[in-house]
């Protein structure tokens, strides 16, 4: 699997960006940003809207100039290069059809140009139609297409030119949700078949964790952690990727240490936890679905409950703010609104973050 | 009652086309008169006026020279339109918003302050009188109805497209050939038209700078009218008319018309 392949591969970087940075006058878009990606993974740049991440991927396409830094792909300089001569494929947030062309034709558009023989053509045509479950529809146009369906197109005509890597600029974010979690499957799989290497800009953290190898968290043009996906969601490392990255009660607390072992003090409750951070107050974040509920710990009046199905989502009042409590539904129901309730938690699965800044 | 609108509604709309279609139908049934006044043909059909233009070089001439001035000055505005257009709708530069103010002026600025400005101008540097020098003046005024047409096409196009077929390894010219340029003949084309109309229309300033030797139709028309009024002239509209209807059925095939004057590209026409 390509999930294991990405994490021993790890001694070259396929593609460099160093210091890679973009200004607009005074605004500083993308900040010096270093990053190794590596040869067969599938990376995503997660952040909130103006972060830089699709400033970043522009970079990489060609489309943005860097201001300065460097952009090398297998030791080669790609930002002396024009992005016609770069081979990357890339599938654009409005998929950028080519509305007079059927869709056998916008996939063959980068085999034309590329001077490949009409045979090839064809057939290499009609494998990346089939590989995006499109063979039957290579004669549509895309405006006769679904959403869906042109998403496919677009994917079909990026990857036919067999590109060094594939560059996805939001490319699910038109579509709705069902189609969205249908794309997100036959996206992993397609980067599967194909062993493409893969840079996936998104703002969506669900869709960033289901599809990614490693995930880089952007904030205002720097990167703010990378890792795989379950790592950076276990262990965030600041504040923000903690709230960014699911669900997150953030709430103020205190580090002591008693016979040599550092505690966080919430209220008139301690946890055992092994934090690096020295005595003194901290902030801490913990997962709703690590908090639960108990016959001691945080007190608390439970101010809402809501019905998800297979959780349930609680809403708790304590002094320590509104706390988020998920709950597995396991057959009976929560405690019912307005009473009261103890909230425990294990030590080890608080993040701790300096109070600082 | 049915449909949307009622019946005055219906009424005012009928009665508003026929006063606007009538002086032409009128036009065209004069022309038929075997009189030798302007007089509607009540005693028969007659060919007459028609043999009489064909046998006025002065008219044929003009014509030819009208059509010839209408076919170049349109075509180099396109070709002027279409460059323009990138420039203005891509690129944010310095002196932007002079350039398109500087290509629509010709809309505001009277004909014929125009027309004196380009008698004095075009006898200066030597093209008065001269088939250059009308096409000059006339790439200059038809201009605008081309150029808003052809931005209009440009902006109605996803700019990624660009970056899309970049992407897919395409250079900048044969993107223009296979993606961009396809996608704006409509804009073009319906620019063409209205461009070409207006030349071959255009009497308040070409009076000023056509000479007896080179007159465009209208101008002779104009001229012809101030000594003699008979039904030669409803001919030469008559002939006008059946040519502006030919055009319209010829690019109604070709393109559609709905689609040039909509700008609505429906690819599926082809296949």
């Amino acid at each position: 699997m390509t999930r294991s392949n990405a994490a021993t591969n790890t001694g070259h970087a396929y593609l460099e960006l160093a210091s890679l940075t973009k200004r607009y006058g005074q605004i500083t878009v993308v900040d010096s940003l270093t990053l190794d990606v590596r040869k067969g993974e599938f990376l995503s740049l997660l952040g909130p809207s103006g972060c830089g991440k699709t400033t970043t991927l522009q970079m990489i396409g060609g489309f943005v100039e860097p201001t300065s830094g460097n952009i090398r792909l297998q030791d080669r300089d790609l930002v002396r290069t024009p992005p016609s001569k770069r081979g990357l494929g890339m599938v654009f947030q409005s998929y950028a059809l080519f509305p007079h062309m059927t869709a056998a034709q916008n996939v063959a558009y980068g085999l034309e140009v590329r001077r490949v023989g009409r045979a090839e053509c064809e057939e290499r045509v009609a494998r990346a139609l089939d590989l995006v479950g499109l063979a039957k529809f290579g004669d549509r146009y895309p405006r006769r297409m679904s959403g869906g369906q042109q998403q496919r197109v677009a994917l079909a005509r990026a990857l036919v030119i067999e590109p060094s890597i594939l560059l996805l600029d939001e490319p699910l974010s038109n579509l709705d949700a069902s189609l969205r979690e249908e794309m997100q499957v036959e996206l992993r799989r397609i980067q599967q078949v194909t062993g493409t290497t893969t840079i996936l800009v998104t703002h969506d953290q669900n869709e960033a964790m289901a599809l990614s190898d490693r995930i880089v968290v952007m904030r205002a043009g720097q990167v703010e952690q990378i890792g795989r996906p379950e790592q950076v969601y276990e262990h965030p490392q600041t504040d923000f990727v903690a709230q960014f990255l699911g669900k997150t009660n953030l709430v103020s607390a205190s580090v002591r240490t008693v016979n040599g072992v550092k505690e966080i003090v919430i209220g008139d409750q301690s946890f055992a936890c092994d934090t690096a951070l020295p005595e003194g107050p901290v902030r801490i974040a913990i997962r709703p679905e690590k908090m639960r509920l108990a016959s001691s710990g945080i007190p608390g009046i439970v101010k809402n409950r809501v019905f998800q199905g297979t959780l349930w989502l609680l809403e708790i009042t304590s002094e320590h703010g509104t706390i988020l409590v998920q709950q597995p539904n396991v057959g009976t129901p929560p405690p019912r609104i307005g009473s009261a309730c103890h909230l425990d938690l294990d030590g080890r699965d608080i993040h701790t973050f300096g109070t600082g800044v | 009652m049915r449909g949307r609108n009622g019946f005055w509604a219906l009424a005012f709309h009928t009665l508003f086309v026929i006063f606007v279609l009538a002086p032409i139908a009128v036009v065209c049934l004069i022309a038929f008169t075997p009189e030798s006044y302007l007089a509607m043909p009540t005693n028969g059909f007659s060919l007459r006026w028609f043999e009489a233009l064909l046998d006025n070089r002065d008219f044929v001439t003009s014509f030819q020279t009208s059509l010839m001035l209408g076919l170049l000055s349109a075509s180099a505005a396109a070709l002027v339109a279409i460059p323009a257009s990138i420039a203005i709708v891509r690129y944010r530069f310095p002196g932007r918003l002079f350039l398109l103010t500087l290509c629509m002026s010709p809309l505001m600025i009277p004909s014929i302050v125009l027309g004196v400005a380009f008698l004095r101008y075009l006898s200066q540097i030597g093209l008065g009188s001269t088939m250059p020098g009308l096409i000059l003046s006339h790439v200059i005024i038809i201009l605008p109805f081309i150029l808003r047409t052809v931005m209009n096409s440009f902006g109605s196009l996803d700019p990624a497209l660009d970056n899309a077929a970049a992407s897919l390894g395409s250079s900048p010219w044969t993107t223009f050939r296979r993606v961009t340029f396809p996608l704006i003949v409509p804009g073009v084309v319906s620019g063409w038209i209205l461009a070409f109309i207006t030349s071959f229309d255009e009497v308040t300033m070409t009076i000023f700078i056509a000479s007896p030797g080179l007159t465009t139709l209208p101008v002779r028309l104009m001229l012809y009218i101030e000594d003699s009024i008979d039904p030669l002239v409803a001919a030469v509209s008559a002939v006008l008319i059946a040519l502006a209807v030919l055009t319209m059925l010829i690019i109604d095939r070709l393109f559609g018309l709905d689609k040039i004057l909509i700008g609505n590209i429906d690819s599926d026409k082809n296949s």
